[in-house]
C-alpha cells in the first residue's frame, strides 16, 4: 500500500474524500482527470453525469414552458427567469442595506466625497425616473384608450341589449296585463295566462344570459393587463425604488450620519457647558450641569451605535441556521443520554416509551404553541434578561438579534427533532453485538468503561444515523415554526412574502424554496460526512 | 434642539404592525427619521397576526405597535387576553371595506337593478343581500363572511352594516366566543393576507378589511367592494398605536418622544398642497411597498393611499378622506372613540353584562392617553412643527354628537346606554 | 455416561465441568440444548472437543467462559466454582470479537489496561507491543479491524486474549472461518505459542485432523439437542508434531479415522433416537409455481469433505 506515487496519493486522497462527502457523481470526474480508464469514466461521467443534468435541463425548460400558462387569480407562476429575477432583487436590498451601513459609518472626508457621488447619482436617476415616469404615463393613457376603443363598442352592444330586453320585457308586461283582463272579462281561459308567464320567465332568463355573455365579455377585456403596460410599471418601479435608496443614503450621509450625530450631541455639550460657566442662580446651574452630562452621555451613546439592518434574505438564512443549530444541540443533548439510559435500562425503555409514542406524532405547530407559552414565562423582560443580554453581546451571534422567539423556535426544532435520534440512540445501545459485550463481560469492564468503551462507540453510526434524520426533521420544522412565530429566519421570509400579496411574492416564495431545499441538502451532506466519519464499518450502511 | 428637553428612559425600541396601510405612521416616522430626531432607534417588525402582536407587546418582546381600536380596550376589560394596554395616538380613520365575491355580487345586483350599473350609487347597503342570506338559510346553510379579530373595528362595521339592514349577525355569549349565536352570518376570523384567497376558493363569501386587501380582490377580480368604512361612518377611528400601562408609567419621556415622532408622520402623510392634493402620499407608497414593511405592490398600495377607490375595475372613485392619518384632529386619544368601541362590544355580547354609564366613561379614560398626546403636541407647537389648530387643546375628550352613520342613528358618546337602546339589534340595557 | 478415569477426580483440575445442563426458551417450548455435561481437564492439558455443526459447541464454550449460566450443575476452576467470565479464562471468539471503532494497539490497550492496570505507559506500550509481535502483526498497529485479512484479524484477537495471561485459554472454533492455508499457518502458529508458554487449552473444532494435530486429548460432542459429552481419545503424538511428515505417520492416520468413524456412528445414533420420538411425515412438498423449482433436501446426510471436516444438518442450537 505504501508504494503509491505522490500522483497516486493526491488522487486517492480526492477519491476518498468525493466518497466520504458523499459527492459519488464527481469519482469518474477524478478518475478521468488523472487519467485513469478513459473510456469507462466518460461513459460513466455521461450515465450520472451529463443525463442527470439534461434532465434537470428538461424539467427547468417544461416549467418554463407551463409556467406562464398556468394562471391563478392570485397571479401567474413565476418562471426560472423570475425566481432568478427575485434572487438578484433580495440580494440587491441585502446589497443597499450594506451600502446605508457603511454611508452611517462614514466620516470626515470620505462622507462627504460619497455625499457627491451620491448626489450626481441621485440628479441622474431622478431624470430617468421623470423620463420612466412620463413614459409609463403614455402608455397608460394609450392602453386605457386601447380598452376604451376595444370596450366602446362592446358597450354599446349591451346597452342597446339592456334596451331592448327591455322594451320585449315591458311588451310582454302588456301583453300579460291584456290577458289577465281578458280573463278578468271571462273571454279567457286562466291557463292561458299561466303559459303565457311561463314562457315570459323563460324568455326573460334567457336575455339575461345574453345579456351576461356580453358582461363576460367586456370584463374579460378590462382584465387583460397588457404586457408593455406591466413592464413600463416596473421599469419605472425599479428607478423610483433606486431613487428613494439613494435619498435615503444621503440622508444616511447627512443628518442620519453617525460622526455628525456624535459632532451635534459633543457640539451641544459644548453649549451647555458655556452656559453653565455663564448661569448664576443655583438652580440654573444645576440644569445646565445636568444638561452638560445628558449631553455627553447622548454623545457616547451615539458613537457606540449600529446601523439598523432591515432583515435581508442572507440574513434571515443566517439566522434559521443558528437557529436549527440551538434546536439540534438541544435535541442532541436531550436525544443522546435519554437514548442510552433506554437502550440499557428495559424499565427505562418502558417508562419512556408511552411519552414517546404520545409526543412523537404531535405537530411542531402545536409545540411551537406550547412553548411560545412556556418560554415566555422565563423571560418577562427579555431586553434585560441576562441570558439573551449574553447571547446578543457576542461578536457573530448577536448580529442575529437573539429573543425569545428564535429560543422557542429553537425548542420545537428539538421537540420534534429529538424522537429519531432518541429512537436510534436506544436502538444502537441496546443492539450492540454481543460479541462486543462478551468482550465486555471477560474483560470485567465496570459499568461505566463498558459504556464509554463498547456500548458508545458500536451505536456511534446509529446514533448519528439518527442525528442525520433529526436535523433533516428539524430543517423542516424550523421553517414552519418561524412562519408561525415571526421569529426571523427563512421562514418568516416564505410568510412575510405570502402576507404582502405582491407581484413578486410568489417568484420569492418559490426561491426561498429553493435556497431552503440547498441549505437542507448540504446540512444533510454534512451529517453523512460526520456518520462516515464515525462509522468504523466504511460507511457501507450509509447512502 | 427638541430632544434635549426630555430625558429618554429607553432609546432603542422595537414596534410590531401588520402588513396593512394604516401602519404608515409608524413606518414613516421611522423612514423620515422622525423617530431619529427624538433620539430614538427604532426597528419595526412585522407580526403574523393581532393575537401574536398584542402578546408580544404583553410579554415585553414589542414595546409598542400598531394596534386595533378594540385591542387596547378589550385586554384592559379583560375579554380576550388580559391586560392593562393604553393608547396616547390614533393612527387613522376610514380605509376599511366591505367586499363581496362575484358570485354573491350578481345575486346583489340581481335583486337590486339599481346596482347594475358600472357606478352604482353609493352607499350599498346590505338590504340587496338580504334575500341571498335568506336563500342559503332556507337551504340550511349560513352565509360565511371573515373579519380579522373579534375585537377589531371591521368586525363592529361589518355588524353593524348587517344588522341596519335587518340581517342578524350573531351575538357573543359568555359561551359563545366566536359570535355564531343567532347569527343568520356567520362571521369568522380570518387573517388579512388570507382574505383574497379564502374567498376565492369559497371559504367565505365576503369580507370586512383593511387595504391593501380590498384593492386586491379589485385587482385580481376575485370581488367586488360594495362599502367602506367611511360610507358606514364617516371619520370613525381605525387603529391606535398601543403600549402596556407599564411600558407607558416606566417610560413616560420616551412614550411622549414617540407620540411627538408619530404626530409628525402623521402630519406628513396629510400633507397637501394649496389644490388640496396629498403630495406625500406617492412617497409613502414607495416605501411601504418595500417587502419589509407592507409589501404589496406600489400600484395596489397606490390605489387607496393616494384618495382614489377602485370598487370595480371600471368603478374609481375619488375618496380624498379614505385614508386620513391626521386630518380632523384624528390622532387625538378621544374618549369618545373608546366608548364607541365599549358600546359596541356590549351590543354583541362581548361584554355579557350590562354596564352604568360611568363604567364607560371610566374604561375610556383607563385606556386613552390624551395628556400624553397634549404633552408631545405642545412641544411640537413650541418647536413649529404644528399648528394650534391641529389640536383641539381644550376638548372634554368627547367629539360632538354625530349622525354620520349608514343608518343615521346619533351617537353621543357621553350617552352610552341610549345610544345602545336605539339599535334595533343586539343587546339592549 | 462418565467414560472418565477415575483417578483424575481426584486431583484438582484446573477446569472441571460437573453435570452441567443447559437448555433455551419457555417452560412450553424448551430446548434443551446440552445435557449432562462432565469434563475435567487437567492443568496445561489441550483438550480438543470435536463436534457437528449445530450440536452446541459454543454453548459450551461460553459455559466454560462463565458467560452462559447453567441449569443444573456447575464449573469448577482449580477446584472453585466459576460464576461468570473473567480475564483468567481467555476465550478466543470464533467471529474474532474485536472493537471495530480500534486499531489493532487500541484492541490490545483495552485489555491490558483493564487486566494490569498497574503497569505504567511505557511498561504497557511495551508490553502490548510484544504480543503484536508474538502474532506476527507488527507494522498493522494502527490499522482497523475492518483493514485485516481474516487470519490477521484472528492473530490479533489472540493476541489480546493471550495479553489478559488467562490460565485456561479457550479456544471457540477460532479457525473455522479462515481459508485453508491461513488456518494451517495459524495452527503452527498457536501451538508454537502454545509450547513455549504452556498453560491450559480447550479447544472447540469441527475439524479432525486440526483436533489430533494440536490436542493432548480429543472428546466428542454428540449431535444436539440434548449434547452430551461421547468418547475420549488420547492423542499420544510426539511433540512437536509436523504436519508434512504427520499424513504418513500411521498412528495419527488410524486416530483420525477411529475419530471419524466414530463421530459418523453418533451422527447416525443421533438421527435414529430423533426418528423414534417424531412421527415421520411423507417427504413431500407442494410445489410453489411462483417459486423456482427446488427439491426439498434431506436432512439426514453427513458429508466428509477433503478436510474431513465434519458438516451435519443436524438441528440444535449454537
Amino acid at each position: 500500500m505504501s508504494d503509491q506515487t505522490p500522483i497516486e496519493k493526491i488522487k486517492y486522497g480526492l477519491l476518498k474524500t468525493i466518497d466520504v462527502s458523499g459527492f459519488k457523481v464527481f469519482d469518474p470526474v477524478v478518475r478521468l482527470f488523472f487519467g485513469e480508464e478513459p473510456r469507462k469514466q466518460l461513459g460513466d461521467i455521461s450515465r450520472y453525469m451529463i443525463a442527470p443534468i439534461i434532465f434537470v435541463c428538461c424539467c427547468m425548460l417544461f416549467w418554463n414552458f407551463i409556467a406562464p400558462r398556468h394562471k391563478t387569480k392570485s397571479g401567474e407562476v413565476p418562471t426560472p427567469k423570475q425566481v432568478w429575477n427575485a434572487l438578484v432583487t433580495n440580494d440587491t436590498l441585502d446589497e443597499r442595506e450594506n451600502e446605508k451601513e457603511s454611508d452611517f459609518q462614514l466620516s470626515d472626508e470620505q462622507r462627504e466625497d460619497t455625499i457627491a457621488t451620491v448626489t450626481a447619482l441621485v440628479a441622474e436617476r431622478e431624470k430617468k425616473s421623470e423620463e420612466l415616469k412620463a413614459e409609463l404615463a403614455e402608455i397608460e393613457a394609450q392602453c386605457k384608450k386601447e380598452q376604451g376603443e376595444a370596450l366602446e363598442p362592446l358597450n354599446q352592444a349591451l346597452a342597446q341589449l339592456k334596451a331592448e330586453n327591455k322594451k320585449l320585457r315591458e311588451s310582454r308586461a302588456a301583453e300579460s296585463a291584456k290577458i289577465s283582463k281578458a280573463i278578468a272579462a271571462k273571454e279567457a281561459d286562466p291557463e292561458k295566462l299561466l303559459e303565457y308567464l311561463r314562457n315570459d320567465s323563460e324568455m326573460t332568463l334567457a336575455e339575461k344570459d345574453s345579456e351576461k355573455e356580453l358582461k363576460d365579455k367586456i370584463k374579460k377585456i378590462r382584465d387583460e393587463e397588457p404586457k408593455r403596460l406591466k413592464a413600463a410599471q416596473l421599469a419605472s418601479s425599479q428607478v423610483a425604488n433606486e431613487v428613494q435608496h439613494l435619498k435615503k443614503r444621503l440622508d444616511y450621509l447627512s443628518t442620519g450620519n453617525r460622526s455628525q450625530k456624535v459632532a451635534q450631541a459633543e457640539e451641544s455639550a459644548t453649549k451647555a457647558l458655556g452656559s453653565l460657566s455663564s448661569a448664576d442662580s443655583p438652580a440654573a446651574i444645576l440644569a445646565a450641569a445636568k444638561s452638560v452630562v445628558k449631553s455627553e452621555q447622548r454623545a457616547s451613546k451615539i458613537s457606540e451605535q449600529e446601523y439598523p439592518r432591515a432583515a435581508t434574505i442572507w440574513f434571515q438564512v443566517w439566522r434559521s441556521l443558528f437557529t436549527v443549530f440551538v434546536g439540534f444541540v438541544l435535541a442532541a443533548a436531550i436525544a443522546i443520554p435519554v437514548g442510552i439510559m433506554c437502550g440499557l435500562n428495559r424499565i427505562a425503555m418502558a417508562c419512556l416509551t408511552p411519552i414517546i409514542s404520545v409526543f412523537k406524532p404531535v405537530s411542531p405547530v402545536v409545540w411551537l404553541l406550547i412553548f411560545q407559552i412556556i418560554v415566555g414565562a422565563f423571560f418577562p423582560n427579555p431586553d434585560t434578561h441576562p441570558l439573551f443580554v449574553f447571547l446578543n453581546g457576542l461578536p457573530w451571534i448577536g448580529a442575529l438579534n437573539v429573543n425569545p422567539a428564535l429560543i422557542f423556535s429553537a425548542c420545537t426544532v428539538a421537540m420534534c427533532a429529538v424522537w429519531p435520534a432518541l429512537v436510534n440512540t436506544a436502538l444502537g445501545v441496546s443492539s450492540v453485538e454481543k460479541d462486543h459485550l462478551n468482550v465486555a463481560k471477560v474483560l470485567r469492564l465496570g459499568l461505566w468503561s463498558r459504556l464509554t468503551k463498547i456500548i458508545i462507540p458500536s451505536s456511534l453510526p446509529l446514533v448519528f444515523a439518527g442525528l442525520r434524520i433529526s436535523l433533516g426533521v428539524g430543517w423542516m420544522v424550523l421553517i414552519a415554526a418561524e412562519a408561525l412565530s415571526s421569529s426571523d429566519g427563512l421562514g418568516k421570509f416564505v410568510w412575510d412574502e405570502y402576507q404582502n400579496g405582491s407581484s413578486h411574492s410568489f417568484a420569492n416564495i418559490l426561491l426561498a424554496c429553493f435556497v431552503i431545499g440547498i441549505i437542507g441538502f448540504f446540512l444533510d451532506r454534512f451529517m453523512i460526512v460526520l456518520q462516515r466519519s464515525v462509522s468504523f464499518d466504511d460507511g457501507a450502511a450509509t447512502v | 434642539m427638541a430632544q434635549d428637553e426630555l430625558d429618554l428612559e429607553k432609546d432603542s425600541l422595537k414596534f410590531g404592525f401588520i402588513k396593512l396601510t394604516d401602519c404608515a405612521p409608524i413606518v414613516i416616522a421611522k423612514e423620515k427619521g422622525f423617530f431619529e430626531t427624538e433620539g430614538l432607534q427604532v426597528e419595526v417588525i412585522a407580526q403574523p397576526n393581532w393575537k401574536q402582536l398584542l402578546d408580544n407587546v404583553i410579554n415585553g418582546e414589542l414595546d409598542g405597535a400598531h394596534m386595533l381600536s378594540g385591542q387596547p380596550i378589550a385586554a384592559t376589560i379583560g375579554f380576550g387576553t388580559k391586560a392593562h394596554i393604553v393608547t396616547a395616538y390614533t393612527l387613522d380613520l376610514n380605509g376599511n371595506g366591505i367586499t363581496v365575491s362575484n358570485d354573491v355580487w350578481e345575486q346583489m345586483v340581481e335583486n337590486e337593478p339599481a346596482l347594475d350599473t358600472e357606478t352604482p350609487q353609493h352607499p350599498i347597503s346590505a338590504a340587496s343581500l338580504k334575500p341571498v342570506v335568506q336563500e342559503k338559510l332556507d337551504a340550511g346553510e349560513k352565509l360565511q363572511m371573515g373579519m380579522v379579530f373579534p375585537v377589531s373595528t371591521h368586525n363592529y362595521e361589518i355588524r353593524y352594516w348587517l344588522a341596519t339592514s335587518g340581517i342578524h349577525p350573531g351575538m357573543y355569549t359568555s359561551e359563545d366566543i366566536k359570535g355564531f349565536t343567532d347569527a343568520e352570518v356567520e362571521l369568522s376570523v380570518t387573517p388579512p393576507p388570507q382574505m383574497p384567497s379564502a374567498l376565492e376558493s369559497g371559504t367565505i363569501s365576503g369580507y370586512c378589511v383593511g387595504e391593501p386587501w380590498n384593492q386586491q380582490a379589485v385587482a385580481k377580480s376575485i370581488g367586488v367592494p360594495v362599502t367602506t368604512n367611511y360610507d358606514i361612518w364617516k371619520n370613525n377611528p381605525e387603529k391606535v398605536f398601543g403600549v402596556t400601562k407599564a411600558w407607558a408609567d416606566e417610560n413616560p419621556n420616551t412614550h411622549v418622544a414617540v407620540v411627538k415622532a408619530l404626530i409628525r408622520a402623521g402630519k406628513w402623510l396629510d400633507a397637501t398642497d394649496e389644490s388640496g392634493k396629498l403630495i406625500n402620499r406617492e412617497e409613502a407608497c414607495r416605501i411601504l411597498a418595500k417587502p419589509n414593511y407592507v409589501g404589496a405592490d406600489y400600484e395596489v398600495i397606490k390605489n387607496s393611499m393616494t384618495g382614489f377607490f377602485y370598487f370595480q375595475k371600471s368603478d374609481k372613485r375619488e375618496m380624498p378622506d379614505f385614508n386620513v392619518f391626521f386630518k380632523y384632529q384624528c390622532s387625538y386619544p378621544w374618549y369618545s372613540d373608546g366608548v364607541w368601541f365599549l358600546t359596541q362590544m356590549r351590543r354583541w355580547g362581548q361584554i355579557p353584562e350590562a354596564k352604568p354609564k360611568e363604567w364607560y366613561d371610566e374604561t375610556a379614560k383607563k385606556v386613552y392617553l390624551p395628556d400624553v398626546y397634549k404633552d408631545a403636541a405642545s412641544r411640537l407647537l413650541k418647536d413649529g412643527w404644528i399648528a394650534k389648530s391641529d389640536v383641539p387643546w381644550d376638548t372634554d375628550g368627547y367629539r360632538p354628537p354625530t349622525k354620520d352613520f349608514i343608518d343615521g342613528i346619533e351617537y353621543d358618546g357621553k350617552k352610552p346606554i341610549e345610544y345602545l337602546n336605539s339599535h334595533t339589534i343586539g343587546n339592549k340595557d | 455416561m462418565n467414560f472418565f478415569r477415575e483417578e483424575a477426580m481426584t486431583a484438582v483440575n484446573a477446569l472441571e465441568v460437573v453435570q452441567a445442563n443447559v437448555g433455551f426458551g419457555r417452560p412450553s417450548n424448551r430446548t434443551e440444548v446440552l445435557a449432562d455435561i462432565n469434563l475435567q481437564v487437567e492443568k496445561n492439558e489441550f483438550v480438543a472437543i470435536i463436534g457437528f455443526s449445530g450440536s452446541g459447541k459454543s454453548t459450551l464454550m461460553n459455559l466454560l467462559a462463565g458467560i452462559q449460566p447453567l441449569d443444573s450443575g456447575e464449573v469448577l476452576m482449580n477446584g472453585q466454582q466459576v460464576t461468570g467470565p473473567g480475564p483468567e479464562r481467555g476465550i478466543l471468539f470464533q467471529n474474532y470479537s474485536l472493537l471495530p471503532w480500534l486499531s489493532v494497539y487500541g484492541n490490545i490497550e483495552l485489555a491490558v489496561k483493564q487486566v494490569f492496570p498497574q503497569k505504567n505507559t511505557a511498561e504497557r506500550k511495551e508490553y502490548i507491543q510484544r504480543y503484536i509481535d508474538m502474532v506476527s502483526v507488527t507494522g498493522s498497529e494502527w490499522k482497523k479491524p475492518s483493514e485485516l485479512s481474516g487470519g490477521m484479524r484472528q492473530r490479533l484477537s489472540l493476541a489480546r486474549t493471550l495479553s489478559m495471561q488467562p490460565e485456561v485459554l479457550l479456544l471457540d472454533e477460532p479457525l473455522s472461518a479462515l481459508d485453508a492455508l491461513t488456518r494451517a499457518n495459524l495452527q503452527d502458529e498457536i501451538i508454537r505459542i502454545w509450547e513455549v508458554d504452556r498453560r491450559t487449552v480447550v479447544m472447540i473444532t469441527n475439524d479432525v485432523d486440526e483436533a489430533v494435530l494440536m490436542a493432548d486429548r480429543i472428546v466428542a460432542l454428540t449431535p444436539g439437542p440434548k449434547a452430551t459429552l461421547g468418547r475420549s481419545f488420547d492423542v499420544t503424538l510426539d511433540r512437536p508434531r509436523d504436519r508434512t511428515t504427520l499424513n504418513f505417520n500411521p498412528e495419527f492416520i488410524e486416530l483420525r479415522n477411529e475419530v471419524t468413524k466414530y463421530m459418523i456412528a453418533i451422527n447416525k445414533e443421533a438421527k435414529e433416537l430423533r426418528v423414534s420420538n417424531e412421527i415421520s411425515l411423507p417427504d413431500l412438498m407442494p410445489i410453489d409455481f411462483n417459486q423456482p423449482q427446488r427439491l426439498p433436501r434431506r436432512p439426514d446426510v453427513a458429508t466428509i469433505n477433503q478436510n474431513t471436516e465434519l458438516v451435519s444438518t443436524g438441528a440444535g442450537n449454537e
